[in-house]
Formats: structure tokens, sequence, C-alpha cells
């Protein structure tokens, strides 16, 4: 029994390491793509911010999310935990298998979705149609509208406000070197509230709700100093010197990327780690607790699968959305961060698994919409929006076909 | 510009980079540019009689024409339908083609004017010489407007910019009726001289008033495109 949960956790680690790689190669790799392809941070950069980033989000704020993951989509109290058991591994796999050919393929899709595709998959098979929360698919399902759409048009909106705020002013980088701070101030807010409203931190810290807005404030209302302080030297070479203007919102992308990758962390990195946080008490207990906590070392293998898959096959989701959808400058990038990270942020407080690929591409179209953009390929996006739709059935399928597989090899 | 080409750190941005519909048109308006210098002031030494360097400046004036060609094609054959840009796509094309148009022109001009060595008669240097310079000019001013597309997409064609945009239209249009009305005065130069000109030599002094003025019709042409283009 001893060599069989070892086994088990051993397996199931490798997968989650796996998966942790595509979401890393895809998720990952799409939601820095704006800030790399601004040229606002290097490669190299966004691998390290988006590994450790990423776990701090997931730690802090992810849990919502991997409740949603784990316990919404398929009724777990109809299933034996043995079958349970090979069907959160295949689950696994076939999410990973499909998000690593949507990334050879260079498409930006959502390992949220995936995963949530290969549970429906293996739920269906062992459960039947009725132990599926067809709500919950529903919700899902209403996400691929609403979080482009919501991404669109906060991007739309924090675009129009540089483009009145900054260039139609007599002196830009005047106006710019006032309101980057003041946006970062704003950005470190949503940060700071999100980490201490109603989550682990918060609770162990003892903080009220109205507590954590002012420590939120104090914060954000510093870093909008330290970014004054930062700008205070920049000045306009010429008239009209647009260059500078994004330049100053280069060194605001940074915080923005920061953003993001935090955002990305609380509300995708729980598909990685989140199953496999339940096979681990499964196997070792025999019943799956309904608060399973996350090991450390399981965040951390989360985190450097992230990091690899970043390293590794990175490029190619980024060369998507980061260049051939459109070419991004500074102020555009940060707008679409900024709306990206924002819905994301706001969907995975309400639990809501909701997926960055999407809205990052909703948001290039707000901006694009606002004209801000030089040309927008509607043609790349007409096919993302074809492998989203595929993501689900393909997920379910190869779920399946991996359960049944493992169903017969094992013998159950 | 070239700030921006020296931030590339890392090879993936390389990769990340491709040239937008706008910064072709920028490159094929290099090219008008660089075609119009040089025919320009070879033009002017054509006009004081000096032929020799011409054939020089007239196969430059082709090669240029021809990479200016490959730059359009280029730019029109890769404008797909499912393209979104902020600007209407059909009338950024037909700026584009007006102002590939100069260059068809200036092409043909030059190769005409070489293969009959003209003489231009004393009396008619000054107009002529200053009927170019106003071509010339035209083209610069054309080039101006064009290029202030640039910080119009960068500012999401902000209202301040348009109506700067608007005045170096305003200068186009000014530059070529200057150089229409010194059209005409070469015309009527040409014809007080026709009892004293061979006849062959007055044909071909006119169609060089005409083409050389088509550069400026056409400059104007790109920039009333582009009025069209930034109209709201």
């Amino acid at each position: 029994m001893d060599y069989t949960l070892w086994l088990i956790i051993g397996a199931s680690s490798a997968i989650a390491f796996y998966m942790a790689w595509s979401i890393g190669a895809n998720d990952v790799a799409n939601s820095m793509a704006t800030a790399v392809g601004a040229k606002a941070i290097t490669f190299r950069q966004a691998v390290i911010i988006a590994g450790i980033l990423t776990v701090i989000g997931a730690v802090f704020v992810g849990p919502h999310v991997t409740e949603t993951v784990k316990k919404g989509i398929v009724d777990i109290g109809s299933i034996e935990p043995s079958t349970l058991l090979l069907g959160f591994i295949a689950s696994l796999l076939a999410a990973a298998i499909w998000v690593t050919l949507a990334t050879w393929k260079e498409m930006p899709i959502s390992t949220t979705h995936s995963i949530v595709g290969a549970l429906i998959g293996f739920g269906i098979v062992c459960g039947g149609v009725s132990c599926i929360n067809w709500g919950k698919v529903g919700s899902v399902v209403a996400s691929w509208v609403l979080s482009p759409v919501v991404g669109c048009i906060l991007a739309f909106i924090i675009f129009k406000i540089i483009v009145k705020l900054i260039f139609a002013k007599e002196k830009p980088v005047k106006s710019a070197k006032i309101i980057g701070p003041i946006i970062i101030g704003f950005t470190a807010l949503l940060i700071v509230s999100s980490l201490l409203m109603k989550t682990p931190l918060g609770n162990t810290l003892q903080i009220s709700l109205y507590e954590a807005f002012l420590i939120a404030l104090i914060i954000s209302i510093f870093v909008a100093l330290i970014g004054m302080i930062f700008l205070r030297k920049i000045q306009e070479n010429i008239v009209e010197d647009y260059l500078t203007v994004e330049g100053i919102f280069r060194k605001l992308q940074i915080i923005t990327s920061c953003y993001v990758a935090f955002s990305h962390g609380a509300n995708d990195v729980a598909n990685a780690i989140g199953p496999v946080a339940g096979i681990i008490p499964l196997a070792s207990t025999g019943v799956l607790s309904p608060s399973a906590s996350i090991p450390a070392w399981l965040l951390a293998l989360g985190g450097i699968g992230i990091a690899f898959g970043c390293i590794t096959w990175g490029r190619k989701v980024m060369r998507t959305v980061g260049g051939r959808i459109t070419h991004l400058t500074n102020t555009r990038g940060f707008s679409v961060d900024f709306g990206a990270a924002t819905t994301v942020l706001v969907a995975s407080k309400l639990g809501m698994p909701i997926s960055t690929s999407h809205t990052v591409v909703g948001a290039v179209i707000g901006v694009g919409l606002a004209r801000g953009l030089e040309a927008v390929d509607l043609n790349i996006i007409k096919k993302i929006v074809i492998s989203w739709l595929l993501t689900l059935p393909i997920a379910a399928l190869t779920s399946v076909a991996i359960f049944l597989c493992l169903r017969t090899i094992v013998g159950i | 510009m070239k700030k921006e080409e020296n931030h590339f750190r890392a090879p993936v941005q390389d990769v990340l980079r491709k040239k937008s519909p706008f910064e072709q048109l920028m490159e094929h308006m290099g090219k008008v540019r660089e075609c119009i210098d040089i025919l320009g002031n070879g033009l002017i030494e054509y006009y004081k009689g000096n032929y020799k360097d011409f054939s020089e400046i007239t196969s430059k004036v082709s090669q240029i024409e021809h990479e200016a060609d490959l730059i359009k094609s280029n730019l029109r054959n890769h404008l797909p339908g499912t393209l979104f840009m902020p600007v209407d796509k059909g009338k950024f094309l037909w700026a584009l083609r007006e102002q590939d148009k100069i260059l068809d022109h200036a092409e043909k001009l030059a190769v005409m004017l070489d293969m009959r060595h003209t003489k231009i008669p004393k009396k008619l240097q000054d107009v002529f010489i200053d009927h170019i310079k106003l071509v010339m000019k035209t083209v610069k001013a054309m080039e101006v407007a064009v290029e202030n597309i640039k910080d119009l997409v960068e500012t999401s064609f902000v209202k301040r910019e348009r109506e700067q945009t608007k005045r170096f239209i305003r200068d186009v249009h000014k530059f070529e009726w200057e150089a229409d009305q010194k059209k005409y005065d070469m015309t009527k130069a040409i014809y007080d001289l026709e009892k004293k000109l061979d006849p062959m030599d007055t044909y071909h002094l006119l169609k060089i008033a005409d083409w050389v003025d088509d550069i400026a019709d056409h400059a104007e042409n790109v920039a009333d495109w582009l009025r069209s283009m930034i109209a709201k």
C-alpha cells in the first residue's frame, strides 16, 4: 500500500508539473505577451515575474477558484474514491495534452476551460450526465462571452482615459507624469485590497474589510508617490514628444505586468495544483477532505513548472498575442494589461473560473475599437476563437479516452 | 524610430515585430522623397543645359520606382479583408496609389527627357526652374502631412493632431496652386516664343510643363485622400 501511495503521489505530481509547464507555456506566456511585445520587459524578466507572482497570487487568492474546479463541476459524492482518483489524473493529463497541442499551434487558449472540459468528460463516463453540475458548466460557457467583453470594455475605457488626459493635452509628457502614477496607485489599490479582503491572509491578520481598504489606500498612495519620484526627472525633448510618453508607460507597464501575473496566478495556477491537492489526501486516507490545504512543496512545484514552461515554449504564444494580432506600443500594452488583469482579478474574487487568454484577446480588441491600433488581424482572432470553442469538447474526449485506458490498466 | 529599434533586447522581439501598414506607407514615402530629390535637382541641371549626368539620374529614378513598387504591392497584397484598421482601408489604399503615381510620373518624365535632350531657351530657364522648385515644395509639404499620420495613430486621432494635419494639407493645396499658376506662366512663355522655336521643341517643352505639373497634382491627391481618411 505504501508503495502504491508513493506511486500515486509521484505520478500525480509529475502530471501536475506537466500541467504547470503547459500553463506556463500557454497561459502565462499570453498574459505576459503584451508587456514583452511592447518591450516593457525582457523575456527573461517576464519569466521571473511570472514565476514569483503567479505563485503569490495562487497562494493568497487562488483557493476560491480551486474550490470551483475541484467540487463545482462534478458531483464527487456519487463517485467512488478510487475511480475519482483515476478521473482526476486522467482529466489533468487530458487538459495538459490539449494545452500542449494548442501551444504548439501557437494558439492562446484557456487552461481553465481545458480542465473543466476534461472533468466533464470523465464525469459523464463514470457518473452519468446527472452528476455534472450543468449550472456551473453554464457559467463557464457564459464566461466565454463575458470575459472578453468585460476585458474589452475595461481596456477601451482605460485607453480612452489615456488619450483624453495625456495625448489630447498640449504637453503630453507633463500630463503623463501626473496621470501615470495615479493609475499605478489605483492598480496597487486593487492588488492590495484583493490580497487582504476575504482571503486566508486577511483572516490570519484579522483585518476587517474597512481596515483592509484603508491599508490598501495607504499603500497605493505610497506606490503612486514612488512612481512620481521615479518619473520626476523625465523631460520632454521636443514638442509632441510621444516617444517619451511611451517611455513613461514602458516603466509603468512593469507594474501592470506584475498585476497580470498576480491575477493570473490567482485564477489559473490552481488548475494544475488543485486536482493534485485533492488526489493526495484521497490516496492516503481514502476520502476527499472538503478543505484540502495545498502543501507548500506542491506550490513550489507549480511555480517551477510554470517558469519552466514559460522559458521553453513561452515564445510561441507570445508571438501570437504580442505580435501577430497587432503590434502593441507601451500605452496600448498598458491598457490591455490593466483591463485584462482587473477582469481576471474580480472574477477570481467571485470564484468564477474565467480565462486570462480570453480577457487579453478581448482587451486587445477593446483598444483596437478605441482606434488605438494600427492594424488588428481579425483572421488570427477568428482562429483563436475557434480554438476556444474546441477546447471543451476535445479536452472532454481526451479525458474519457485516458480514463478508460487507465481503468483497464488498473483493473477497477 | 531609431530609439525604438535599439530597445530590442531579447531575440523574441524581432519575431514579434511586424511592420504595420502605416510604417510601410512611410517607407514608400521615403522612396518618393528620395526620388523627387534626385529628379528635381537633376531637372534643374537639365534646364540649365547640363545633360551629362541625366542618364544616370534616369536609371536611378527607375530603380527607386521599382523598389517603391515592391513596397506598394507587398503592402496591398498583405492587407486582407479581415484586417481591422483605425482608418478606412479603401481610402488608405487610394492614398498609397496616388503616392505611387508620383513615382510613376517621375519615371515617365525622366525617361522621356533622356530620350531627347531638348534645349530650354535662355528666356524660359528661370520660369522652368521656379516651377520645378514649387513642385518639389508641394511634394515636401505632402511628405510632412503624411509623416503626421504617425502622430495621429499614436494619439488615436485626437483633435489637436487632426487640426495639425489639416494645416499641413492646406499647405499642400497652397503650393500646388502656386505650381499651377507657374505652369500657366510657362505655357504662356512657350507660346510667346512659338515663332522662333522648332515645332518639335515646342511640343516637347509643353509636354515637360504638363508632366512636371502632374507630379504636384498627384501630391495634392495624396493630401486629399489623407484628409478624407482622418475625417470623422
